[in-house]
């Protein structure tokens, strides 16, 4: 472990994010924020220049030190993140501020605030920048950091891609990012233009583009999406799904392999899952309510759509639909998105895993002698992928079990704190009851924000790169150099 | 010709025994003397000591007058650089046997024609094509497929109630009047004859049936048997004929269950085979069988590497109740053994391979279809030709040796079952049933 190495790698992590915030500066000149943006700005990248100028370069980093830069590096730009909102004023606490930052870094889209429409528009384009710049995050993540520790079976997320191996994080992995980077742009460009073609503004436009690509879930309104119209909706729905792919499959798809998606068994159960789901709802709402519209339809279809790629936002106030639909929303914000996905949740490549694996045990029920091997596709997999697989669904619902106790002892009930618990760590945003789409976490409290906050890294992170910060090993020299 | 034998196995011992005994000049080539003192001792070749894969060992065994070079020791790389080490040159077909299911994947580099290598055999499978055959035709013992699959000689024992029992051929052949049928031999207390019409046929009995494919279901009605073809099957044993035989049952949509002794033999399997429900246990555990459901199986195959293993796990199954039962044995001692215990069918990893040899191994106008495992009679194909003495006679009067009878004739794109009042015409290929003592002259009425 070289301390130097993972400082001046965060350093420049805290540069590139001072460089970020500059954006909204021209924004903040008529609201006369100025000076709160520039500060902000300053502090971040005066601290981060220090740290990369201050450290001399050690070429290249392994696997540990990887590891405690992802770690501490989501932490370091939480926080600095979090600076605009206190700066200029329209954070109430610190706690929210740290909130609202985490959860755009996280791309959950949970937000603090009551009303939107009154936020600055410097803000607001911060709260969709931090969405996107973690959308870039998470796809690195996914590519070069989860496989490379084997985090709960994450070879699956890219079982089909050459050249990814867990033997070095460069030169081929940076290549693959940057592609990956490619393909992400270029979705958000096409939305953000079909949004203008549609009739958004141009703010608007790029504020919601950044946040669907993201599956993040911030808007410019209120409302979320039913702000706008159903054409717009409709276009959402789509790229909510295809954010919530993964993206070494786009690529493929856009570099003429086509089949790419079809040929992949975790696609094709994304896919099922989310067509049978959004028909399960919108049934339910035909049967309880009596309405079979179209209108009925897009309700359930985005809704569903939002909620399984982890996105997060609403055009209807799902909290309030029959109990069946959000039973089954709450299953998928704990499936949540594919694996290299900007999305979060469990990854449905894991409940694909764990499903197959019981089919096998009950198999086994039957014909007790048998050798049951559990295949994704046709593929088998790794019986030690497997178990991490489970290890990581034993986190998982221990974790949520922990942030559900918390956030009761603080005051909420049951229904709250198990959705708010489950959509903090699965990065979708709402939750059902009191944090329902209609509401906000506003008026939950610090400390419940923070545990909020807490859970929304632990998940984004996969819990295992946040918590091996904890671990004495990490931080002793010993096994530590190349 | 001369033929050159790398590997004195199984396989290169029973091929190099039946080449010797057709007047070819066969020089057995293995790094082991002591195997090659039994060799020498037992057959009429000649023996090399020395690697195969070595061009100088090559030379001194004659590759250069040779016609044939088999390549057929127990690993596949020795093999195929023995292929590589001959000489390429018109005249000289180089076969290597090549057991490695991933040398036969369906994009392998290693095709027919590439590394030096004209032709490649891999015996377990054949012998698991062998007993696919089978599997479509529950009754029969043996099924060889020839002329496209137009036309099959199918291996029946005659049942209990069999309508042809009791009664001599001309008289059933009366009542068949018309349909493509012909009772080539009769297989009685370990003796094979050629049938003529006054034989009669008895209950228990073993039938060589040549049949046109639509005949089939009559072939089987007229010994006592029902047209059948396996829905379930179980197979015991872990072998790499397994590994073949669980490939094409599956592809084929097949219900298919297999026993593997070891664990992770097992495993592998089970990987690779992913419509198979590959069990983990003892393949003569009774208990294990009856719970997987044996006696409602349609065919129970026992693939194992040891005989007795094969013969017991099958006799269970037998008597649990599985419809047909196949039975893998090495020793070709078994092989009859196996039909007297009440098995339906044995199969040989070293028969499959050579009887798949020796069918590439064409002398002039003859080329072998098949070699029965159970009396060594054997299935030639011969092209007729204008200096042959049969054209244009009565096949009644064609004068052809007591051990042989023309089962078919391939005229064309159609396929004839003959009586004795047809008659061979230049370009037809006659497919020609012959008993081991009959070949030979059989072959001399059809030259080049």
């Amino acid at each position: 472990m070289n301390p130097l190495e993972v400082i001046r790698v965060i350093g420049v992590l805290l540069v590139a994010t001072a460089a970020a915030m500059l954006a909204s500066v021209p924004f903040a000149v008529g609201e006369g924020l100025v000076g709160g943006w520039l500060s902000a700005a300053a502090l971040v990248g005066g601290v981060g220049a220090v740290a990369w100028w201050a450290t001399p370069p050690v070429g290249g980093i392994n696997a540990r030190e990887g590891v405690v830069i992802v770690g501490l590096g989501w932490v370091a730009v939480v926080l600095a993140g979090s600076l605009p909102f206190l700066f200029t004023g329209v954070a109430p606490t610190v706690a929210a501020a740290v909130f609202e930052s985490a959860s755009g870094f996280t791309t959950t889209g949970a937000t603090v605030f009551p009303v939107i429409e009154t936020l600055p528009p410097s803000i607001l384009l911060w709260r969709s920048m931090t969405h996107w710049i973690g959308g870039m995050g998470i796809i690195v993540l996914g590519v070069a950091i989860l496989p490379l520790l084997g985090v709960g079976g994450a070879q699956l997320f890219h079982a089909e891609v050459p050249g990814i191996t867990a033997d070095r994080l460069a030169p081929r992995i940076a290549t693959t990012a940057r592609l990956l980077w490619g393909v992400y742009v270029l979705l958000t460009a096409v939305l953000g233009a079909l949004y203008l073609a549609l009739g958004m503004t141009p703010f608007d436009a790029a504020n919601h583009a950044m946040s669907t690509l993201a599956t993040g879930g911030f808007s410019t309104r209120t409302a979320s999406m039913a702000a706008f119209s159903p054409a717009i909706q409709w276009v959402t729905v789509v790229f909510m799904f295809a954010a919530g792919v993964n993206f070494t499959l786009h690529y493929r798809v856009l570099t003429g392999r086509w089949r790419a998606w079809f040929r992949d068994a975790e696609w094709r159960w994304y896919t099922a899952s989310t067509v049978s789901a959004s028909a399960l709802v919108f049934a339910a709402l035909w049967v309880e309510q009596g309405n079979g519209s179209l209108e009925s339809l897009r309700h359930a279809a985005f809704n569903t759509v939002s909620i399984h790629s982890t996105t997060g936002f609403a055009t209807a106030d799902f909290a309030r639909w029959p109990s069946v639909t959000q039973v089954l929303l709450l299953g998928l914000m704990f499936v949540g998105a594919m694996g290299g996905s900007t999305g979060g949740g469990f990854k449905v490549v894991r409940a694909a895993v764990v499903a197959e694996h019981t089919r096998g045990e009950v198999r086994k029920v039957l014909h007790p002698r048998a050798i049951v091997v559990t295949r994704l596709g046709r593929t088998p997999v790794r019986s030690e992928i497997v178990l991490n697989v489970l290890a990581f669904l034993g986190m998982y619902v221990v974790t949520h079990a922990a942030g559900t106790v918390a956030l009761t002892a603080l005051g909420s009930d049951l229904v709250t704190a198990m959705s708010a618990a489950l959509s903090a760590m699965s990065s979708i945003g709402p939750g059902l009851a009191d944090v329902g789409p209609a509401a906000n976490y506003g008026h939950l409290g610090d400390p419940a924000l923070l545990v909020l906050s807490a859970l929304m890294l632990l998940g984004r992170l996969e819990f295992y790169t946040l918590l091996v910060l904890f671990l004495p090993g990490v931080w002793t020299r010993a096994g530590g150099r190349r | 010709m001369r033929v050159i034998i790398v590997g004195a196995g199984e396989v290169g011992y029973h091929v190099a025994d039946r080449l010797a005994k057709e007047q070819h000049d066969v020089v057995v080539v293995d790094v082991a003397a002591a195997r090659l003192d039994y060799v020498e001792s037992h057959l009429d070749v000649a023996v090399l000591e020395g690697s195969g894969a070595s061009p100088s060992v090559l030379e001194r065994a004659g590759i250069k007058e040779a016609g044939l070079l088999l390549a057929v020791t127990s690993v596949d790389e020795v093999n195929l650089v023995t292929c590589m080490s001959a000489p390429s040159r018109p005249g000289l077909v180089k076969v290597a046997r090549v057991s490695n299911p991933d040398f036969y994947a369906e994009r392998a580099a290693l095709q027919p024609g590439t590394f030096g290598v004209d032709l490649l055999i891999n015996p377990e499978r054949e012998l698991a094509l062998e007993a696919f055959r089978l599997l479509q035709s529950t009754a029969a013992s043996d099924v060889v497929v020839f002329a496209g699959g137009a036309v099959q000689l199918l291996g029946l024992r005659v049942a209990d109630g069999a309508p042809v029992a009791n009664r001599p051929l001309a008289a059933v052949g009366a009542g068949e009047r018309g349909r493509q049928l012909l009772t080539v031999a009769v297989e009685r207390d370990g003796r094979t004859i050629i049938p003529t019409g006054a034989t009669v046929i008895e209950v228990g009995d073993h039938v060589y049936v040549i049949a046109a494919a639509r005949e089939i279901p009559r072939a089987l009605e007229l010994t006592g048997h029902t047209h059948e073809k396996a829905q379930r099957v179980m197979l015991a044993g872990g072998s790499i004929e397994t590994f073949y035989l669980a490939q094409l049952l599956q592809q084929h949509g097949l219900d298919t269950v297999a026993i593997v002794e070891d664990r992770e033999r097992a495993q592998e399997l089970a990987e690779q085979l992913d419509r198979t429900l590959v069990l983990n246990g003892n393949v003569t555990d009774i208990e294990l069988l009856e719970l997987e459901g044996v006696g409602g199986m349609d065919a129970f195959v026992a693939l194992t590497d040891y005989d007795e293993t094969n013969i017991i796990a099958s006799l269970v199954a037998k008597h649990a109740g599985a419809k047909q039962v196949i039975t893998l044995v090495n020793k070709s001692d078994y092989v009859p053994l196996a039909r007297r215990l009440g098995l339906d069918a044995a199969v040989s990893p070293r028969l499959s391979a050579a009887s798949a040899l020796l069918r590439y191994v064409r002398r002039g106008s003859v080329q072998r279809v098949a070699t029965l495992q159970a009396n060594d009679a054997e299935v030639l194909s011969l092209a007729v030709t204008a200096g042959s003495p049969v054209v244009g006679r009565l096949l009644a009067e064609a004068g052809f040796p007591e051990g042989a009878i023309v089962g078919a004739i391939v005229r064309g794109h159609s396929v004839v079952v003959p009586t004795g009042r047809d008659t061979l015409r230049v370009g037809d290929a006659a497919i020609v049933f012959a008993l081991p003592e009959a070949v030979a002259p059989v072959t001399r009425m059809f030259p080049t």
